[in-house]
């Protein structure tokens, strides 16, 4: 009872802190006493009733929560409750603070892996072979037959399957996350070029360009292979064919760098690359530049017809159903996944009898850490950019990402129950916790297996 | 037929007037740009007189393409209460024939609300969200009479095509005058999708509804949309862009020069509108002859005439 006592007086953002360090699920909807029950379970199932035999920090329990604790304890609740002094209260909980702080001050966790993003050997390997991969498809010998009305002549490579290239028919290059000119690289610039100022190709209703999306593709994969160096597990669970509904916890902040390295990760790892569709918020169709940038690489707003339109034509579609509530999160709360709205991606896909892929991602709220929200920033914007719907904007620190490593892990794809479940809403909220629930599970295991956020 | 005097309207006629099967009665308020042979009537579209020649001449397919007086895209006020007197009087003219079997109805895409909150594609259901301008109000409230008067008189199909922006090298439209100009105010920052249909597509298009007649609503445009800045480069045409209110006044200004520049143009030309064209290929069995590229390139007049398309 003691235990309880202890922890009863503790605040509950310091339980949250307990709680995050224990990778209780479903934390972040509890309230405190709820906490306090879950950390007491937790600390029952992991050790027995005698606590004290983890006091030394080398028990079973603390063992793998070593490293992420450490790390967390520089910004989160750790030095909060340190600053406190050492109250006797704190009995239990300062302790894994305490072996953190030890850990912490024996090897700096993860600073040496801070510069890793310089040594391009593994990227340089990467690129390699994804270029192998992609030259499987095209066929250089043969150039494409397509001439324009007027004259102009495609000098693209054809496909192996077709006699013409990609954009003019060659394969659905809609679907297929592939690039027209056979490989990626600034050499091809010139042709696409070309091609972007003929308008020689049609594009999708939605706005997808599959010129403009493939050059947006040649950057980010600078930050996927060079920057981030994104490492990928479970991309087999993405079906090669049909439509499906990717979901994803989300992060960040400045940027939704998630987004693209998601949309990236399937690119360049799936056996048969396909374009993530993401739905994005309908801000960005405001948003001068971005709204039309958006569209033709690839993106999508998030309205029921667009969903429904790309759904009805077999795509693969990426939602991030966090929202603002979970790109704004201020760091300390970082990878806990938030609500996950009105399980409007679980009513979509059981209508349409599509697999849902749960896909965690680590690595996102680091680079740009969220110290809080502000609506006094977003009032300054508004001021510069009358016509925008600002509301809130997250305050960071730095301006350029930190270089974190991405990790990215698809789960087990949930397949469609029957189109009843889509009218039973307690169904839905059901398969969506579920779904939210897993990838929590994920991200913490993800997260005690990383040893920092840099490597 | 109404609306014989427009340069659809008045094809249209020269085409259905070849066939043997086929007899025109033309009508209309102005004088046609198209000649034709068959009989025309020079009526006021406003007055009850086109609802006693309807019931004269007593067809058995009314093609209906004036549906909205012209006036209403010049912003008159009076114009309204009269295109929806013509409107009425006609639909209970229809009512009260007892030959009339099929009624075209043209409609136009201005119908749906363009802007940022409406979905990326507009299919024949969607309602959209935002204020429509007051033209595509104009329009939406014709289709309601004539959703009205459908269920009244179930031995008559009826059928309304919402045509997308009709480009082509003799139209006189809005978005036909804005693409024409030699320099181009756009919105900076923002490259809309823009749906058009070719001028002999839009033709065909009232060919096959004649030919299927299915009852309901049916978007009329080319299998897929273009950005802006591909039309214009196209076209040869040199893009200016401006910000919110430069380019406003930019298209206020040529308003004045003698261009419609109707209110739903600024708002569409940040957002664009697309339309689904699924139903078109399905149910009213209509596949455009000429795709987006060169639709655009026929519109400013560069395709090669006789060349292979």
């Amino acid at each position: 009872m003691t235990d309880r006592d202890d922890l009863l007086t503790l605040r509950k953002t310091e339980l949250a802190a307990l709680a995050r360090a224990y990778g209780i699920p479903g934390r972040s909807k509890m309230n405190k006493t709820e906490l306090v029950e879950a950390i007491i379970d937790h600390r029952l199932t992991l050790t027995g009733p005698e606590m004290d035999s983890r006091s030394a920090g080398t028990g079973p329990a603390t063992g793998p929560d070593d490293g992420e604790v450490s790390f967390r304890s520089k910004g989160g609740a750790g030095q909060r409750r340190s600053r406190r002094g050492p109250g006797g209260r704190d009995a239990d909980a300062p302790r894994i603070d305490a072996t953190g702080a030890d850990n912490a001050q024996a090897a700096p966790p993860g600073w040496d892996a801070l510069f890793q993003f310089l040594d391009s050997t593994q990227s340089t390997a990467r690129r390699t072979a994804l270029r192998e991969r992609h030259r499987a498809f095209f066929d250089f010998d043969r150039p494409c037959r397509w001439r324009s009305i007027e004259g102009h002549v495609c000098r693209l490579p054809s496909t192996v399957e077709s006699a013409n290239c990609a954009l003019h028919g060659g394969l659905d290059i809609v679907d297929l996350a592939l690039p027209v000119a056979g490989h990626l690289g600034f050499d091809t610039w010139p042709e696409l070029v070309r091609h972007l100022a003929l308008a020689t190709y049609d594009v999708d209703p939605i706005g997808l360009d599959p010129v403009v999306a493939e050059m947006v593709w040649h950057l980010v994969n600078f930050l996927y292979f060079d920057y981030f160096r994104v490492e990928v597990t479970g991309v087999e669970h993405i079906p090669a064919t049909g439509g499906a509904i990717v979901v994803a916890n989300h992060g960040g902040g400045a940027l939704p760098y998630d987004a693209f390295m998601l949309t990236s990760a399937i690119a360049n790892e799936a056996a048969v690359p396909r374009r993530l569709r993401v739905i994005g918020t309908e801000v960005f169709d405001m948003l001068p530049w971005v709204s039309h940038m958006y569209r033709k690489s690839g993106g999508a707003y998030a309205s029921r017809a667009d969903a429904d339109y790309l759904l009805s034509n077999e795509r693969l579609l990426g939602v991030f159903p966090e929202g603002e509530r979970g790109f704004m999160k201020p760091v300390w709360e970082a990878y806990e996944v938030q609500r996950f709205g009105r399980g409007g991606f679980v009513e979509m896909a059981e209508h349409h009898g599509v697999p849902i892929v749960p896909a965690a991602i680590v690595g996102a709220e680091e680079t740009h850490p969220v110290v809080g929200v502000s609506e006094t920033l977003a009032k300054l914007v508004r001021m510069v950019l009358p016509q925008q719907r600002v509301d809130k904007m997250a305050v960071v620190l730095n301006p350029i990402p930190l270089p974190v490593q991405f990790h990215i892990r698809f789960l087990p794809p949930v397949t469609p129950a029957g189109i009843e479940t889509a009218a039973d809403p307690l169904a839905v909220l059901e398969r969506t916790e579920q779904i939210q629930q897993s990838i929590q599970t994920a991200l913490d295991g993800m997260l005690r297996d990383r040893r920092s956020p840099f490597s | 037929m109404t609306g014989a005097s427009t340069w659809v309207g008045g094809k249209l006629v020269a085409l259905l007037e070849q066939r043997d099967d086929v007899t025109v009665f033309a009508a209309d308020e102005i004088d046609p740009v198209v000649r034709f042979t068959s009989p025309f009537a020079r009526l006021a579209m406003d007055r009850t007189e086109l609802a006693y020649h309807l019931l004269d001449i007593a067809p058995d397919v009314v093609i209906h393409l004036l549906t909205v007086d012209r006036s209403i895209e010049m912003g008159s006020h009076r114009a309204r209460e009269e295109s929806i007197r013509g409107n009425q009087a006609l639909l209970g003219a229809i009512g009260r024939s007892t030959t009339v079997r099929h009624v075209i109805v043209k409609s136009d895409a201005s119908r749906y609300p363009s802007g940022p909150r409406n979905p990326s594609i507009m299919s024949e259901s969607t309602k959209g969200s935002g204020t429509p301008s007051r033209y595509g109000r104009e329009i939406a409230d014709m289709e309601r009479s004539v959703a009205a008067a459908a269920p009244h008189h179930p031995d008559v199909t009826y059928t309304v095509l919402r045509l997308a922006p009709i480009f082509g090298a003799d139209i006189v439209n809005p978005v036909s005058s804005y693409l024409r100009l030699r320099v181009v105010p756009t919105r900076l920052g923002f490259d809309p999708r823009i749906h058009l249909i070719h001028q002999d597509d839009a033709v065909q298009a009232f060919v096959a509804a004649l030919a299927s007649a299915p009852a309901g609503a049916f978007n009329v445009a080319t299998t897929g949309p273009l950005y802006l800045s591909r039309i214009l480069r196209l076209g040869r045409r040199v893009a200016q862009p401006l910000p919110k209110r430069p380019f406003e006044s930019a298209l206020d200004a040529l308003q004045r020069t003698g261009l419609h520049m109707p209110s739903h143009l600024p708002i569409m030309l940040q957002s664009g509108l697309v339309l689904d064209t699924e139903a078109m290929t399905g149910t009213l069995g209509f596949t455009p002859a000429l795709n987006a590229r060169q639709t655009v390139l026929a519109g400013y007049g560069r395709l090669p005439v006789g060349g292979s398309l």
